[in-house]
This record gives C-alpha cells, sequence and structure tokens, in this order.
C-alpha cells in the first residue's frame, strides 16, 4: 500500500519537471482570447499569426486555443474555461454556429467582449462579425479574374462543391450578374465535385472531352482547384485551358508555378486574424460601437463598417508572380 | 496470500483518491481560480456526459464484455431528439424519454446479437459503432443540425440547482441507480460472475444472456441520456455529439480498476477513475502562468491531458499488475520455505 501510494506520487511529481517557471505579467493588460475552428489547420495557423502581431501592436495578452478533434462540445468549453479565467475579449471562428452561441452568450453575459470571424455565430452572441469577404467580392472577383485570362471571349465552365451548397451558391449567382459584363464569355456547365480532389479531376476531364472549345474551368471548391489542375495537365492542355478558384496557395502551388493554374483567389489570411483581434481590442476600450462607419485597425488602415459587419476587402489574387511570398 | 490479493480493489481506490487529491493540490498551487465556484461547475458540468457513459459501462465492462457504440448512440440520439423537437413540435422531455428509449432498443440490438448469435461484444458493438452514427449522419445529411430549443430545456445543462450544475443531479441519481444495481442486487453479483466465468455462472443457474442483454440495454438508455444533456448543455443538436466519448468512458472505467476482462472492479472505481480524469482535463486549462515547450501549459491543455492520460492510465495498471506479481511471489516464496520448514 505504502510503496504504491509512493510509486504513484513519484509518477505524478515526475511529470512536474515538463513545466518550467517563467511567470508571465498580465497585470492591467488587456487579454484577448482567439479561437480556430480546429488548431493544427494550416489556415488558423496562419489566422494567429496575424492575431499575434496585433496583440502585440496593442501590447495585449493573447491566448489561443482551440479543438484538436471534431468533438462539437470543445469549442463550448474552451470558452467557458476562458470565462473562468476573466478574460476582456473573445474573438472566434464558430465551427457549429448554434452550439458556440450558447457558450459566447453566456461570456457576453459576463462582460466578455465577443467579436467572430470566419464563420459567424449567431448575431445576438456577438458584437461585430469580420468578414474575410463578401459573397458578392468573391463572386465577382472570379468573373473578372476569368475574363481577364482568356481575354473577354470563349466558353467556360464552374466546378463547384455540392449544389445544394449555400455559400458556394452564393458565389456562383454572382458569378452570374458579374457575367453580363461579358457579352462574348459563356457558361457552358456546372458540375458538383463532393468536395473531393479525385472526383473533381473526373469532372473536369468530362467537361474538357464535351466542350473542345473550353477556355476556362473556375473552380468554387477549394479541393476542386488541384483536381481541375490535374486534368488540365494530364490533358496536355496546359495553358489552353486556364484553371483559377478559390483555394490555399499552398495547396496550389505547384500547379501555379508550372503554369497550369493561372490564379488563385482568396484573402490574405493572416490579415483577417489581425483585423479581428484589433476590432476586439478596439470593442473592449470603447472606441468601436454599434453604430460606427468605420474604426482604425493598425496597419491596415481605417476600415469601413457596414452594420455589424466589418469587411476585410477585396479578395486577393495569388499568381506565378507573388505565392512564393505566402506560405499558408 | 489471499487477503493480499483480495483486497487489491479497495487499494486501488485510495490510490485513486490519492492520485485526485495530489492533482487537486497541485492544480491549485499552479493555477489560477482551480478552486472557485466556476471552476469547479465547469469540472463537472463539461464531463457528466462521459461520467454517464463511464457508468453505464462498468456493468458491460464487469461481464467481460464491451460496448464501443455509446458514443455513436450518443450521436443517433441527439438527432433525434432534435429532430422530434424541432421538426414535429415534441415537448422536449416528452422526446428525451424516447431518446432513452431509443438508447435502449439499441442497447437491445447490441445484446441481441452478442447474446443470441454469440458474436464476440467488440465486433457487434464496432459494428453498431459504425452503425448508430452513419444512422445520424444519413438523418441530417451531415450538415443539418437542430437548434432553438426552449430555456427551460436549456437549463439543465446550462444553469445551476441548489448550487450544483443542473445536470449533475441527475448523474447522481444515475451514479445511485447503478451502485445498487451492481453492489446490492443478484443481478449486480451475476454480471460480476459471468465476467469471471460465463460457464460456471450458467452452471450456477444464472440466466446468463438475459442478465448480459440488461446490461447493453442499460448502456445504450444511459447513453441516450447523455445525448440528452450533452444536447442541452451545447443548445444544438448535430449528428457529431459524443465523438470518441465511448473511448474516454472506457478509459475512465479502466483507471478506475475495473478489470477489462470481466469479473472484478466496482462502481466507486469507475467514479474515481472519472473524476480524477475530469480534474487533469479542467486542471491544466488553468496552468496560464508558467511555460511547456515553449507554450503556456493552459494552451496545450488538450495535448497534454491526452498525453498525461495515457501516462497515468498505464502507471496505474503496470503498478496494480506488479504489485499483484509481487504479492503471489512473495505468497509462493513463504509457502515454500514453510513446506520446508515442515519437512526439516
Amino acid at each position: 500500500m505504502k510503496r504504491k501510494t509512493f510509486i504513484a506520487g513519484l509518477g505524478l511529481i515526475a511529470t512536474l519537471p515538463f513545466v518550467s517557471c517563467s511567470k508571465s505579467e498580465s497585470d492591467g493588460k488587456l487579454t484577448i482570447a482567439f479561437l480556430p475552428k480546429s488548431k493544427g489547420n494550416q489556415y488558423f495557423v496562419t489566422c494567429e499569426r496575424g492575431a499575434r502581431e496585433a496583440a502585440k501592436e496593442l501590447n495585449a495578452e493573447l491566448k489561443f486555443d482551440g479543438p484538436t478533434n471534431p468533438d462539437p462540445a470543445k469549442q463550448n468549453e474552451i470558452v467557458e474555461n476562458w470565462i473562468t479565467d476573466g478574460v476582456n475579449v473573445i474573438v472566434a471562428a464558430c465551427e457549429n454556429k448554434d452550439s458556440i452561441s450558447t457558450a459566447l452568450k453566456k461570456a457576453q453575459a459576463a462582460g466578455i467582449k465577443v467579436i467572430t470571424y470566419d464563420a459567424d455565430s449567431q448575431p445576438d452572441a456577438r458584437s461585430f462579425f469580420v468578414n474575410q469577404a463578401t459573397a458578392q467580392a468573391i463572386g465577382e472577383q472570379l468573373m473578372d479574374t476569368a475574363a481577364t485570362l482568356t481575354g473577354s471571349e470563349g466558353e467556360f465552365a464552374i466546378i463547384t462543391g455540392s449544389l445544394t451548397s449555400s455559400n458556394m451558391n452564393e458565389w456562383i449567382k454572382h458569378i452570374k450578374e458579374r457575367q453580363v459584363k461579358y457579352p462574348n464569355m459563356k457558361l457552358v456547365d456546372i458540375k458538383p465535385c463532393d468536395d473531393q480532389k479525385d472526383k473533381a479531376q473526373q469532372e473536369a476531364t468530362n467537361l474538357l472531352s464535351a466542350y473542345p472549345n473550353l477556355k476556362a474551368i473556375i473552380a468554387a471548391s477549394s479541393l476542386a482547384v488541384p483536381g481541375a489542375a490535374e486534368a488540365v495537365k494530364q490533358a496536355g492542355k496546359s495553358g489552353a485551358v486556364k484553371v483559377l478558384g478559390l483555394g490555399l496557395p499552398s495547396e496550389n502551388k505547384t500547379y501555379v508555378k508550372e503554369g497550369v493554374t493561372q490564379a488563385v483567389i482568396l484573402w490574405k489570411v493572416e490579415d483577417l486574424g489581425y483585423l479581428a483581434v484589433m476590432a476586439g481590442a478596439a470593442v473592449a476600450k470603447g472606441e468601436l460601437a454599434p453604430g460606427a462607419t468605420e474604426f482604425n485597425a493598425g496597419k491596415l488602415g481605417k476600415m469601413p463598417v457596414a452594420g455589424d459587419n466589418i469587411v476585410l476587402g477585396k479578395p486577393f489574387v495569388f499568381t506565378k508572380e507573388n505565392i512564393d511570398q505566402f506560405d499558408f | 496470500m489471499t487477503s493480499s490479493i483480495k483486497s487489491s480493489p479497495a487499494r486501488h481506490e485510495t490510490v485513486l483518491l490519492l492520485v485526485i487529491v495530489l492533482e487537486v493540490v497541485l492544480f491549485n498551487a499552479l493555477g489560477q481560480r482551480f478552486l472557485t465556484g466556476g471552476n469547479i461547475s465547469n469540472i463537472f458540468r463539461h464531463s457528466v456526459e462521459i461520467g454517464l457513459l463511464a457508468l453505464a459501462m462498468t456493468p458491460v465492462i464487469l461481464t467481460g464484455g464491451i460496448d464501443l457504440s455509446v458514443g455513436s448512440m450518443m450521436g443517433l440520439c441527439a438527432v433525434l431528439f432534435g429532430m422530434m423537437v424541432n421538426s414535429f413540435g415534441m415537448d422536449p422531455w416528452v422526446a428525451g424519454l424516447v431518446a432513452i428509449t431509443v438508447g435502449a432498443l439499441g442497447g437491445g440490438l447490441n445484446a441481441l446479437l452478442i447474446t443470441r448469435l454469440n458474436l464476440p461484444p467488440l465486433i457487434v458493438t464496432l459494428g453498431t459503432f459504425s452503425l448508430f452514427r452513419g444512422l445520424a449522419e444519413a438523418l441530417t445529411k451531415g450538415s443539418v443540425a437542430y437548434s432553438g430549443f426552449p430555456q427551460s430545456f436549456l437549463a439543465l445543462g446550462n444553469s445551476n440547482t441548489a448550487g450544483i450544475p443542473t445536470q449533475m443531479w441527475v448523474f447522481l441519481v444515475v451514479a445511485l441507480g447503478i451502485w445498487l444495481l451492481v453492489h446490492q442486487t443478484t443481478l449486480g453479483r451475476s454480471f460480476r460472475a459471468i465476467g469471471f466465468s460465463a460457464d460456471g455462472a450458467r452452471y450456477a443457474g444464472i440466466p446468463v444472456a438475459r442478465n448480459t442483454s440488461i446490461a447493453y440495454i442499460i448502456a445504450g438508455a444511459v447513453a441516450g441520456l447523455a445525448a440528452v444533456i450533452i444536447v442541452s448543455r451545447l443548445g444544438e443538436a448535430r449528428a457529431n455529439a459524443g465523438i470518441g466519448y465511448e473511448l474516454l468512458a472506457i478509459t475512465a472505467v479502466v483507471l478506475g480498476g475495473v478489470s477489462i476482462f470481466g469479473g472484478s472492479g466496482t462502481v466507486a472505481g469507475t467514479l474515481l477513475g472519472w473524476l480524477s480524469l475530469a480534474i487533469l482535463n479542467n486542471g491544466l486549462t488553468r496552468i496560464s502562468e508558467y511555460r511547456i515547450f515553449d507554450q503556456s501549459v493552459s494552451s496545450v491543455a488538450r495535448e497534454l491531458s491526452g498525453m498525461l492520460t495515457g501516462v497515468l492510465l498505464i502507471a496505474a495498471l503496470a503498478i496494480g499488475t506488479v504489485m499483484k506479481t509481487l504479492a503471489v511471489r512473495r505468497a509462493l516464496k513463504q509457502s515454500l520455505e514453510n513446506s520446508k520448514a515442515t519437512h526439516s
């Protein structure tokens, strides 16, 4: 008995050396908690980098934590632990809109300011939503880029994630509205790829044989971009059929450099984290309140506020020339 | 010899109790706001569902079985509950009872396959693990989530009653029920008898198939209850509720000293195993002033708690086994010496 207790105690004490003692001072400083949808995702790691930069400029303490597995209760637990910590601001990207709202409302009730970014909560669970890009801006950017690449004429097709995805349908709606500007361009087909790269490649191959005059493929799902590129490459039509779409630069770098994919469209992810933290701090300091039309967002300058939305700006186009500067 | 081996469950619980005391002392010394009302509430609020599954898993493991399907059953019951309340306008409390019934039926399916077809529990519940989750995903096309439940229902998961989280009262009732069942009834004793030797139990006149079935049906029903509680806590019913919880529950049970081969173990052990894990998970998130791997402990709390859970589990079991072997060896040596002494 004694020995067993001794060994068990020893085991616990043995974990102590892992813990080194360097106290961080947090007196009087603003504490901002930054919640990603998931921790290991490169997209959110990049967001975090921007968030840290903003926190440094603000001389605020940044807590970064997020789920490491798909358990839907984890985001709530993290938020509830932050309430116990008494943080000043929570900046959250919401994985499950309704469940996280339950926890965010508790945080608000405890006097914590809440900002959402990337994916919104219920509107009454936060003060502002930092929107990476509006559906309209994304749709227009895709269409304009396609027009630039094809000289504003010829047939093009769209590969989307699924025909029922609401945000992708919104983008496609705006692509079609923008198309009016380019009367010589013709949308010949829209195919779903179930958000799978293989399926996208297969659909793109079918499109290439069905429409021999195809000039461009727009991929509206991030995995469809490399999928379409692979199909075009294997068909030996690199450059003849332009490939562009929404996706992470890192996932498309090889195709962009080979000249198969001409343009990858996305927002500057790092700036999204930066802007969200700046907005959170501004709300906590009382510099940003409902009804405001703009606020000072550090290195990004004055950012316009539309209702309870703060939009990061126009999507960014990654091309052969600039893609090497980004690593997300 | 017999006394030192027989008393091992009680010893195991003492060790766990000491682990818990050590955890509390350690986290209180190193962490911030660990022993505050709000945080203690969080410890229990966040772990009630896993605690319920661990309680329900205890009789199953005592019979020498295992139920891998309880986490998936939570997902299925959560989705059905959400549908009943949101799409059919059913009263949440009635829907809750239906969810528990569905859980019991699912447990009944497991029981049928295990006792009638004589299939190994591991295989059967591995099958229903996929089946239940798959059904939940199919019903919601993987993306539909139900929310907008009435406040009176959300209070179950988010309010306090008489100073403790409301759902803890449900947990305490279930814990008492399972304890009475396992330790105070002949049915409960038969679980251990079956786990020790199913054939022996059969010869002793125990209705092995019936009693084993009861254990799985209870596990299913409690999984349904856990689903209702997690929905009330999160305010959202989705197919991914309870993902991975079956393994966390099994970890708590085994850490609590219940033999994975069945036959021995106590409900108190399960509760202590569960509590020590719940405190570990929460306590690490409280330590933000100390750094590890160049990050504050609280920001890698989830990774650390996974690691330490593994260490704790393996250490507790290894120590138990080593102590038992040593005790047997010592007793053997003693009896050898005794026989030598009488011969000479």
